[in-house]
């Protein structure tokens, strides 16, 4: 079962995209922010990575950045934030993530996006 | 080799001492080359009052991940009115990571910025109101409820309201189920807002 | 009148606050354990309901009740090699790293607090003394604090119950402990190996002088302090350590409420945090 991790400090943020996701068959776990992203992908690394930009003591583009620099398994990441604006993205794909999306996520949205970066099939 | 006793000794160093610690020289040496020199200056600014202005403006330009964050403490400490607006400048800031830690620090000074959230909940930028919704977290203030009402009565851009309904569902009442209504009604086309409205009238509910 | 049970929606509504103050998550089925404390506390702060319980506890500016309910919710008993994992990553991972990159002679030294009744730094010097080869070579400094000077006098006289060396190897006990009656006597040789001191670590002026070391331990500490008084304190820990140097907090802790200064650094025993090498 692929295991994808939320990183977002909105509670029921979280919960939506959970509730989406293992839905559709993957096994979800959650951190509020960058480090307590990074500590949980040091205990067992992830397949997957959502994170939102704008959290506490450490933000989406700083851990992505940190996330692509470290010697464990690079898994695809898919960036979520409320900026529109092009150099966001821009910044987004700087820092390592692989796709990103404006916020609010529709559930199909967010599974067909997650589907492509798992390399799997649309169904 | 072993374990071993050193003899108290005062390990603080020369080139330290040499600098007095009054705080014109502080503020100055909030731009020392060293940021161990910036850290301990801004640190040792909290026994300034009138600091806030030079904190803040080093914070704006500051590289150095631990002098912010110092800096930051500090400000929180101080808490004046110019705290306060230097804070709430960082708001604004392209640096993810000031603007994150100024919200921090803004939840950490409830009183000092009640005065101020009913006009940032009302600014231009929609980011800046979503920040200032964050802060209301922290908030014990009889006019929270409403303004977070007001929020997702009229503000019309759908991220602030998300957060906003995001808050009610931990701080809500039954003050706010028709606004919450309503607010599915204002944003039909977006599953997470009739998500967090629905998980928010149920834990209102639930009360 | 006794308090309503808690509701689900209560429970959930909690368990959120709390993951996010602390970072501790509780599992459906520690609901009787949570609900339990809960109602205690809801009791003794005269709050009624649950709701208004809540509101004292999100709301209060000193985070008292927090703190108070922390402590109800997780174990904090103290005793010789409590939380042995860390001393095993101190001795497997942490000091080999260290001595490594080490370009002096001059000693480790190692921060313990809060000291309480010195059960850690006792344990620590045990473990460099018994399983850490590089003891031969390195000369190590261990301090341990605390803000109450009565503990530190129980501390510094080494006198422990049954309780505390109840998970203690009995060849440790043997060598390191004389038996007298009930209590367990610290032999004089670790006595005089730690040095205890008072420190009030949200004082500046007591703290200053605290520098240079290698290796910081502060476990379940911190997660009864307040959301600025626990920055504080990372950003004291910050310049009392070297570049490189490490700071280990308690099992149920994390950084990642408190502050951004450190790396997370994994080994095999334990996840720790570092100060970074090139750190000015």
């Amino acid at each position: 079962m692929k295991r994808i991790l939320i990183v977002d400090d909105a509670a029921t943020m979280r919960m939506y995209y959970r509730s989406i996701l293992e839905g559709a068959g993957y096994q979800v776990d959650e951190a509020v922010n960058g480090i307590e992203a990074m500590e949980k992908s040091l205990e067992e690394p992830f397949d997957l990575y959502i994170v939102d930009v704008n959290m506490p003591k450490q933000d989406g583009y700083s851990f992505m950045s940190e996330l692509r620099s470290r010697d464990i398994f690079q898994a695809p990441a898919l960036m979520v934030s409320t900026e529109a604006a092009a150099s966001d993205r821009t910044r987004a794909y700087a820092a390592g993530a692989n796709l990103y999306l404006v916020k609010p996520v529709k559930p199909d949205e967010l599974l067909t996006n997650c589907r492509l970066l798992l390399g799997e099939v649309n169904q | 080799m072993a374990l071993i006793k050193q003899k108290p000794t005062e390990i603080i160093e020369q080139c330290e001492r040499k600098q007095a610690r009054d705080c014109a020289s502080l503020e100055l040496q909030l731009s020392d080359p060293s940021p161990s020199a910036r850290r301990w200056a801004a640190r040792d600014l909290v026994e300034c009052p009138d600091s806030s202005a030079a904190l803040i403006e080093q914070l704006q330009r500051e590289e150095d991940s631990s002098v912010r964050e110092i800096i930051l403490t500090t400000l929180t400490q101080l808490g004046d009115e110019e705290a306060v607006a230097g804070l709430v400048s960082c708001l604004r800031s392209e640096d993810a990571n000031l603007r994150n830690e100024a919200i921090e620090a803004m939840k950490l000074l409830p009183d000092e910025v009640a005065p101020i959230m009913g006009q940032l909940l009302k600014d231009a930028d929609p980011d800046v109101r979503i920040f200032a919704v964050n802060v209301l977290e922290s908030l014990r203030h009889e006019q929270v409820e409403e303004w977070l009402n007001e929020v997702i009565e009229h503000d019309a851009h759908v991220n602030v309201c998300a957060t906003a309904v995001d808050l009610l569902g931990e701080v809500g009442t039954s003050y706010s189920w028709e606004a919450l209504e309503k607010l599915k009604a204002r944003f039909p086309d977006e599953p997470y807002i009739r998500f967090a409205t629905d998980l928010a009238l149920k834990r209102i509910s639930a009360s | 009148m006794a308090t309503k049970p808690i509701s689900q929606e209560d429970f959930l509504k909690f368990r959120e606050f709390f993951y996010r103050k602390t970072g501790i998550q509780f599992e459906d089925s520690k609901r009787y354990f949570v609900d339990k404390r809960l109602i205690e506390r809801i009791e003794a702060t005269d709050s009624g309901t649950f709701r208004n319980y809540f509101i004292t506890l999100r709301f209060e500016t000193t985070g008292e009740e927090l703190q108070i309910l922390t402590n109800l919710m997780t174990v904090n008993e103290t005793y010789f090699f409590r939380e042995e994992y860390q001393f095993k990553c101190l001795v497997n991972s942490i000091l080999p790293e260290i001595t490594a990159q080490k370009k002096d002679n001059r000693p480790l030294r190692i921060w313990s607090m809060p000291s309480s009744s010195g059960e850690e730094a006792y344990s620590i010097a045990m473990y460099l003394l018994e399983y850490w080869p590089g003891i031969s070579q390195w000369d190590v400094e261990i301090i341990s604090s605390d803000i109450d000077t009565s503990i530190l006098a129980k501390a510094r006289l080494g006198k422990y119950s049954d309780r505390s060396i109840q998970h203690l190897p009995k060849s440790l006990l043997n060598k390191y402990f004389r038996h007298n009656g009930d209590d367990y006597q610290i032999c004089d040789d670790l006595r005089n190996a730690v040095e205890f001191t008072r420190v009030n670590l949200m004082k500046a002026s007591d703290v200053r002088s605290y520098r240079d070391f290698d290796v910081i331990f502060c476990r379940n500490l911190l997660i009864y302090f307040d959301d600025l008084s626990r920055r504080q304190a990372a950003d004291t820990f910050f310049d009392a350590l070297n570049p490189g140097g490490f700071l280990c907090l308690g099992h149920s802790e994390s950084m990642s409420r408190i502050s951004s200064l450190y790396q997370v650094r994994k080994f095999s025993d334990s996840v720790v945090y570092q100060k970074s090498k090139g750190a000015q």
